[in-house]
């Protein structure tokens, strides 16, 4: 503190530039974004990275079965016979793509449909919010069952589902904040002076959005990827021989009693990576003053 | 004699975003003896209502105590806690905030709020508790306290809810009375009957009185003494009267000098026999509630504007001037085309205005501008000034961006910006310069019509008088026609050469700006020229200790 900060300023000062990394320098401040930013960095590399990195192939059978950690198999080996520390690595490749390609349709769509409700309303609003409501009252799990019966278990028609099904929340989520943004004076003007409702929409509106949009993709990423776990292990995902986490789960499900880490380790690769994620938004979130999102999903 | 309030010494620190610690108030020394009337005054972040709160020992979130002391009597005010200090709270000293609405629950009665409070202040029981209430309530000139005591907040009006939270305040018979900015959020004449209010109270209880305002008028009629801020530092304090007539400190003159008032001087006269440029015809306007079902309209209400007819010659500014509700900014909306659906006509040189801004042909958009209230939002805070100056260009004249670019310079310049302000984002200016970025947009498209709709009220008095000598050199050079549309009859003094008064979607009055204001034909046009403080020709008021006419004590 010091004295000269507090001399009067001149008449009319202009307001102090504000300081662009003052954010950034929040979230490097906070422990525990700092340790969601380093799982997600591992997560991401690990996904990218794990058939290059893994001491062996994900579908080769080295063993006759089950056998504990030892010195070529750092994790033993799997049921079957295959190495399960290079399974592991791989295991939440397919999930975590399956997840932003979902989620990234999901934004997409309901981003789009999200700016029309909110800013056209009328009955294309009532049109729109019916559909979702209609979508959000089927209970999820049956809705995914449905699906997945419908459109099958590949990885494109599992994106498709997660699109669909997160579809309806992020509709809501844009909507009113667009309403909100709508009542301002800005757009008023755009409206005045005659400017179209794509331009409006796109360059008005969404650029205000993009705070907001950017929490509820990772949030709905990391939703989305436990959702798929959940799905693997009831056989409604993804399927052998390709390692996943939930369906590590659940082949592990009869060995617990016996060899426990089968079960233990994909569920603690599988929560640090869900932590990673909400720790890092929710720390973005706040250092950028995004609100009103659905964390509560 | 000792003194009933003192501050000593006392600095307020929070932290900012970086964490680093900073001073809200700093270094403040104020002592009153008691019944006396202290006005604290500054521009917005100076300070002046963390101040006030510390009369209560009460900070915002983040902020601490740094240095100093709060005595009342004998009681160090900083010391005190837990239920020492709830007592005090409330009891020996009251609070009254700004926004009534966010001061009353509103799931309680109003009845019922104040009955809790007479059962934690008083040693009330069983049915005094209830009739106690209702004497607040009749004390503080609620009308009809038995059924007001029913109502929700929601259902009473803002003044009312003022009243509701005066009557609570005093339940304890403070011995002090903070009030901060209790009647910002209210219309002229309702703030007129509320510091009436204020002043009898104060002068029952023999109360010490702590008021913050920007507001210099309202001070000027409540307060003896009078503390000024700027930058969390009291830059001068002392008797009020004195301070009025020679303030010590250019600060302080400045804040005076922007005091507005309606015996300022009015605009040149534009040059004699200018064509009638704009003429409103009967015009009239309902809004459609939702009516509940999709596809189906409800059936209109009340009239929002009921005929109203009015002309404006080339180079003159109408000034529409009334309270919330009255209708002014809907004919903003309708003229400029933000609303569609008006009975009527809006004729433009000869030419016929007519419906939402997206029927009308690309000149007429061009020729008919609009300069919005809140500055901060009417700046997209995703694009930069150049983006939001540049986009109109581009439409209304077809220029190509570097032309575009060009002229959005001369017009920042015009609204006495430089270049630089061109890269910057709204958040980054202030909002004088916010609102001149606003400006710049609507007189680059080279506007017949300037509609300007409460422009100065989110602004500081000292901004909002640059504000307006600006605006005032535009339109002159210019020879622009304006409606300027206002709640305050002091700017309206300011810039109109004509005045027009609505009240309820009525037209009330129109006449030249000195008829108007000097001799109004109105009942209506007299209440609201009373209610701005100070009568044109002066007089009768002078000698009083607080100017409000009795007629609007009723």
């Amino acid at each position: 503190m010091t004295v000269e900060s507090f001399a009067p300023m001149p008449l009319a000062a202009p307001a102090a530039p504000i300081a662009r990394n003052r954010p950034l320098r929040r979230v490097l401040a906070s422990p525990l974004t700092m340790i969601g930013l380093v799982l997600v960095a591992f997560h991401l590399s690990l996904a990218l990275f794990a058939p290059l990195i893994a001491p062996y192939s994900i579908s080769a059978i080295l063993t006759d079965g089950l056998t504990p950690p030892s010195a070529q198999h750092w994790l033993g080996t799997d049921q079957i016979g295959r190495d399960y520390l290079s399974r592991l690595m791989s295991g939440g490749r397919v999930a975590l793509l399956v997840a932003l390609a979902g989620v990234s349709g999901s934004v997409l769509i309901g981003t789009f449909l999200g700016l029309l409700a909110g800013y056209v309303g009328g009955w294309l609003d009532d049109a729109i919010m019916r559909l979702t409501d209609a979508l959000m009252a089927i209970p999820e799990l049956l809705l995914i069952a449905i699906l997945v019966l419908t459109f099958g278990k590949e990885i494109g028609s599992l994106s498709l589902i997660v699109a669909i099904v997160y579809t309806p929340g992020v509709v809501r989520v844009v909507r009113a904040k667009t309403i909100m943004i709508a009542s301002l004076d800005f757009v008023r003007a755009a409206e005045l002076r005659g400017e179209r409702l794509g331009f409006v929409l796109m360059r008005e509106i969404a650029p205000n959005l993009l705070g907001l949009l950017a929490v509820e993709f990772a949030i709905r990423v990391s939703s989305a990827i436990l959702k798929i776990s959940a799905l693997s292990f009831l056989g409604l995902g993804i399927s052998q021989p390709t390692p996943d986490w939930g369906l590590m789960v659940q082949e592990a499900m009869s060995v617990v009693f016996t060899d426990p880490w089968f079960l233990i380790l994909p569920a603690i690769t599988l929560s640090s990576l869900i932590i990673g994620i909400n720790f890092a938004v929710d720390g973005l979130a706040r250092a950028y003053g995004v609100t009103g999102t659905e964390t509560d999903l | 004699m000792s003194a009933h309030v003192k501050i000593n010494g006392l600095t307020i620190t929070y932290r900012d975003d970086a964490g680093e610690e900073t001073a809200a108030v700093r270094d403040a020394t104020i002592e009153l003896a008691r019944g006396e009337t202290l006005g604290i005054v500054g521009e917005s972040g100076s300070g002046k209502s963390t101040l006030a709160r510390s009369l209560l020992a009460h900070t915002r979130a983040g902020a601490r105590f740094a240095t100093g002391s709060v005595h009342l009597g004998d009681t160090d005010v900083l010391a005190l806690e837990g239920r020492d200090l709830r007592r005090f709270r409330g009891g020996r000293a009251a609070m009254v905030p700004q926004n009534p609405m966010s001061s009353l629950t509103p799931h309680m009665t109003i009845g019922a709020q104040l009955e809790e409070l007479v059962r934690l202040q008083t040693d009330l029981t069983g049915r005094a508790v209830h009739a106690h209430a209702l004497s607040l309530m009749e004390r503080t000139g609620l009308p009809d306290p038995e059924l007001l005591a029913r109502r929700y907040p929601h259902e009473i009006s803002g003044g009312q809810r003022q009243r509701a939270v005066i009557a609570a305040a005093l339940i304890g018979k403070p011995e002090l009375i903070v009030l901060d900015e209790p009647t910002t959020a209210l219309d002229k004449t309702v703030e007129a009957r509320v510091l009436q209010l204020v002043a009898d109270v104060q002068k029952d209880l023999g109360a010490t009185l702590v008021y913050v305002s920007h507001d210099l008028n309202v001070i000027r009629a409540l307060c003896s003494r009078i503390v000024v801020m700027k930058d969390g530092v009291i830059i001068e304090q002392g008797d009020a009267e004195r301070i009025f007539n020679a303030p010590g400190n250019a600060y302080t003159r400045s804040l005076i000098h922007a005091i507005p008032r309606i015996d300022v001087e009015g605009p040149l006269p534009p040059a004699a026999a200018s064509p009638i440029q704009l003429e409103v015809r009967n015009l009239g306007f309902s809004y459609h509630r939702p009516s509940g079902f999709p596809f189906r309209k409800a059936p209109a209400t009340r009239p929002t504007l009921d005929d109203i007819s009015l002309s404006l010659r080339k180079g003159e500014t109408l000034g529409l001037v009334g309270e919330s509700g009255s209708g002014k900014s809907t004919v903003a909306s309708l003229i400029a085309g933000a609303v569609s659906g008006h009975e009527g006509r809006i004729i433009l040189d000869g030419e016929v205005v007519s419906g939402a801004a997206r029927k009308r042909s690309r000149d007429m958009r061009r020729r008919i501008q609009m300069v919005f209230q809140d500055p901060l939002s009417a700046l997209n805070p995703a694009h930069t000034v150049e983006e939001i100056l540049v986009r109109p260009l581009r439409l209304h004249f077809g220029l190509s961006p570097a032309a575009a670019r060009e002229k959005a310079a001369t017009a920042l310049q015009e609204m006495e910006l430089g270049p630089e302000f061109l890269s910057r984002r709204p958040r980054q200016l202030s909002g004088g310069q916010q609102q001149r970025v606003g400006f710049a947009r609507a007189l680059a498209a080279e506007p017949d019509l300037l509609i300007c709709d409460e422009v100065t009220s989110a602004l500081d008095v000292t901004i909002q008088a640059n504000m307006l000598s600006l605006f005032l050199k535009v339109q002159r050079e210019r020879a622009m026609t304006c409606i300027f549309i206002s709640h305050d009859l002091a700017v309206i003094a300011r810039v109109s050469h004509r005045i027009a008064v609505l009240e309820k979607g009525q037209l009330r009055e129109i006449g030249n700006r000195d008829s108007v204001l000097h001799t109004p034909s109105n009942a209506y046009t007299r209440r609201l020229l009373a209610a701005a403080g100070t009568h044109l020709r002066g007089g009768e008021d002078e000698t009083a200790s607080l100017r409000i006419p009795q007629s609007l004590s009723a």
